[in-house]
């Protein structure tokens, strides 16, 4: 009798214990941030509640991921405004936004698709970036999806980076231009002209060094920052056409013109234009720098506009003029043109159990943002949008008349490429910026990239 | 209780719950990545099996750096062992002694281990900002400015500067495991050797050390193994920036994986740092084969 209730009750311990081991396994939390590849094996499978996605007065959950964690740059505002729209006219789908840093971005959404716990709906690059999801066949393609009205106020000249095998797999909001942010009540406090061509870019440097000013911020530790420097110096020295063929492929990096790009970047460096050690600060470094007036000089997107002009973060709001990176005489390229295009998007899941109310969402914020982000700044709408008694930024219509005036446009290349190879060309342009690579080096690498 | 422990059924019951999770956990995973690691794989899409391909790659002709972070990784092992143990063995000695305020001290020097890694790596960013950070405006007040540097910013600088970081955060740990071995010492032994004229040097490396030794490998074991697989520091300081000079294996697999999309071969690169992991570990066991001295 002894021995079996001995028996008895260690069975029922050890059940106890395995019960309560796997047990916490199981809750149904929609924590989609422990998202980790394959080594998980207790299968947190979040696709819980499949609703009928016919009936909308059911109520239906999205998953939805972007990279504006703080409410800072004109893209961010802009998808809040319209989030709260959304709510409001469709109080039957919850919504649940999860945000991360943009580096830690790239790499949390790769490792989410990978495991197959990808959000519904989420931000991303299109091109290069979402090229494997596409070959994987884990995006939506939305073209039957999207109502005539909505092709109709997309404009097709915007949609040529998001299309893959003639199929339109995402939805952009803006598209974006590189903009030289210079801040003016420096330069006149200096007596130094703002820059519309190289020799003044020099000329600029010079002057702001003689003072002991670091004259252009850059987060080189972040790798495309940087970039921007050299993929917008090739713009002007082998201009729009050229760059992109290069790109796709179709012609060499080794010709004299990309040399050109990585030599004139090397040539900054040594004109002290940036900070010795910018190789050690992130982007955000780098912006603060500007938006305390500490640098008169800050080339990025057009999405900083938001910030520039936010009193919160800036002490430099309507002290800013927006210019196009200087032009180079002597080349292919020409002065209107611009980095940048429509490369921010939406996605959709293909694996999202309402597809339906996910394509919605996403073409209803994408085409609300399109007004929105432009109001502040970020880009060029990329949807027909009315812009009849709008009040706009001043910032912001500098922005847009210069974009208005563009004539061709290069995606910031480590969205063009893809994987390793974007990797291995933002490692490059440090070792330019570094002095330890030569421009030759540099494109008969860039050739060897697969 | 004996009746427990000789019922084989009942050992089996206890301990299999635990090791079912540990096995799922750990030892699945790593049979993964074993297989992952002979393929060509991007992660998501379609793979085709290349065999040991990967691991050829890995040393023949490398072009990531991979040799060159192992080396890193080499010399903060090598470190570890023979710089912070030892200053965690000498901090252990002076403070069991028995000196004044020795709680306070024990907790001091064991906070940087409680604190999140992330955090410690942004105070020393902080710190080591060429221009507002404080090493360099402590430089500038002592007068040794030609002594400043941009200290993650510059390749030869930053390695130094991160490892400093690494060495820095684990001290106390060790401290603790080795004041708590000293402490188990009975203090008898130290009375006869006091009584037969024996100073404080002496007593420390005739009888604190060997009586410590099962502790000192635990130690060295944890040290080596720590640092081989040291990750975290270095992504937040440095990235393995600036241009790769501070590579180690596990942020050079973190940007192969999920920066390049090379999942088949990052694989390959875990799969190495395991069994570095496994054969330092069996030598260090031999290396600390001296029978333990029980008293």
């Amino acid at each position: 009798m002894k021995n079996l209730w001995g028996k008895i009750l260690t069975c029922v311990i050890s059940g106890a214990i395995a019960i309560s081991s796997v047990g916490c396994a199981g809750t149904k939390d929609v924590a989609q941030t422990d998202a980790k590849p394959g080594t998980e094996v207790a299968a947190e499978d979040t696709k819980e509640e499949v609703k009928d996605e016919a009936k909308p007065e059911e109520k239906v959950k999205l998953n939805v991921w972007n990279l504006w964690t703080t409410d800072a740059d004109a893209n961010a505002k802009s998808f809040s405004i319209v989030l709260e729209q959304y709510k409001k006219e469709h109080p039957n789908v919850e919504i649940v936004v999860d945000a991360t840093e943009n580096e830690a971005y790239k790499t949390k959404l790769k490792t989410a698709m990978a495991a197959n716990e990808g959000p519904d709906v989420f931000f991303s690059w299109g091109a290069g970036f979402a090229q494997p999801f596409v070959d994987a066949g884990q995006i939506l393609p939305l073209d039957e999806y999207l109502t005539p009205e909505q092709k109709a106020n997309l404009l097709p000249s915007q949609t040529s980076n998001l299309t893959y095998n003639d199929k339109l797999y995402a939805l952009p909001f803006v598209s974006w231009v590189g903009i030289l942010y210079c801040n003016k009540e420096m330069f006149e406090q200096n007596n130094l002209k703002v820059p519309d061509t190289y020799e003044e870019l020099l000329a600029a440097v010079k002057g702001f060094n003689a003072k002991s000013i670091v004259p252009i911020s850059v987060g080189a530790k972040d790798g495309w920052p940087l970039m921007f420097f050299q993929n917008v110096l090739a713009l002007r020295t082998a201009g729009a056409d050229g760059s992109n063929a290069a790109l796709e492929k179709k012609t060499a990096f080794n010709q004299p013109e990309f040399i050109q790009s990585a030599q004139l970047l090397g040539d900054l460096v040594k004109e002290k234009a940036f900070d010795e050690a910018s190789l050690a600060f992130t982007q955000d470094e780098a912006k603060m720098a500007f938006l305390n007036g500490e640098v008169p000089m800050h080339y990025i997107g057009s999405w900083f506009a938001g910030e520039v002009q936010d009193e919160k973060l800036s002490l430099v709001k309507d002290k800013v003029v927006a210019k196009n990176f200087p032009s180079l005489d002597g080349t292919k390229g020409n002065k209107d043109e611009f980095l940048g295009g429509a490369i921010d998007c939406f996605m959709v899941n293909n694996n999202t159990p309402n597809k339906e109310v996910a394509v919605e969402f996403a073409a209803y914020v994408a085409e609300h943002m399109a007004k929105e982000s432009f109001m502040l700044g970020a880009g060029l709408p990329a949807w027909k949008i009315d812009t009849t008694g709008l009040t706009i930024d001043p910032l912001v219509q500098q922005m847009v008349d210069l974009a208005n005036t563009a004539t061709g446009f290069v995606l910031a290349w480590d969205t063009k490429l893809s994987g390793e190879a974007a990797e291995k060309h933002k490692t490059l342009v440090q070792e330019v910026f570094a002095g330890t690579k030569t421009p030759q080096q540099f494109v008969d690498e860039m050739d060897a990239l697969k | 209780m004996n009746k427990v422990f000789s019922d084989k059924k009942a050992i089996f019951l206890f301990v299999f719950p635990a090791f079912l999770v540990f096995f799922m956990i750990i030892i699945l995973p790593i049979f993964f990545s074993a297989y992952y690691s002979t393929l060509d794989w991007n992660g998501i899409g379609k793979a085709t099996f290349i065999g040991i391909q990967n691991y050829i790659n890995l040393f023949v002709n490398n072009t990531d750096g991979f040799v060159m972070s192992i080396k890193n990784s080499f010399i903060v092992a090598l470190l570890s062992v023979f710089v912070q143990v030892p200053l965690a063995l000498i901090l252990a000695l002076v403070i069991a002694k028995g000196i004044k305020w020795e709680g306070l001290f024990r907790t001091v020097y064991f906070i940087p281990v409680i604190i999140s890694t992330t955090v410690i790596g942004q105070l020393w960013m902080k710190i080591y900002q060429p221009k507002y950070g404080m090493l360099n405006n402590i430089l500038d007040i002592v007068g040794l400015d030609f002594l400043k540097h941009n200290w993650l910013a510059t390749p030869e600088t930053a390695l130094g500067s991160a490892f400093f970081v690494i060495i820095w955060q684990y001290i106390g740990y060790h401290m603790l495991l080795l004041y708590s071995g000293i402490k188990a010492i009975p203090t008898t032994i130290y009375e006869a050797a006091e009584v037969d004229g024996a100073n404080n040097f002496q007593k420390a490396t005739r009888i604190t050390i060997p009586l410590i030794l099962p502790m000192l490998k635990v130690c060295v074991t944890f040290a080596l193994v720590g640092s081989l697989k040291t990750f975290d520091l270095i992504y937040v300081l440095t990235k393995g920036g600036p241009i790769h000079a501070t590579e180690v294996p596990t942020t050079l697999m973190f940007s192969t994986i999920f920066l390049q999309n090379k999942y088949g071969y990052g694989s390959s690169m875990s799969i190495f740092i395991i069994l570095e992991c496994l054969v330092f570990t069996i030598f260090l066991q031999k290396v600390f084969k001296a029978e333990t001295i029980t008293y």
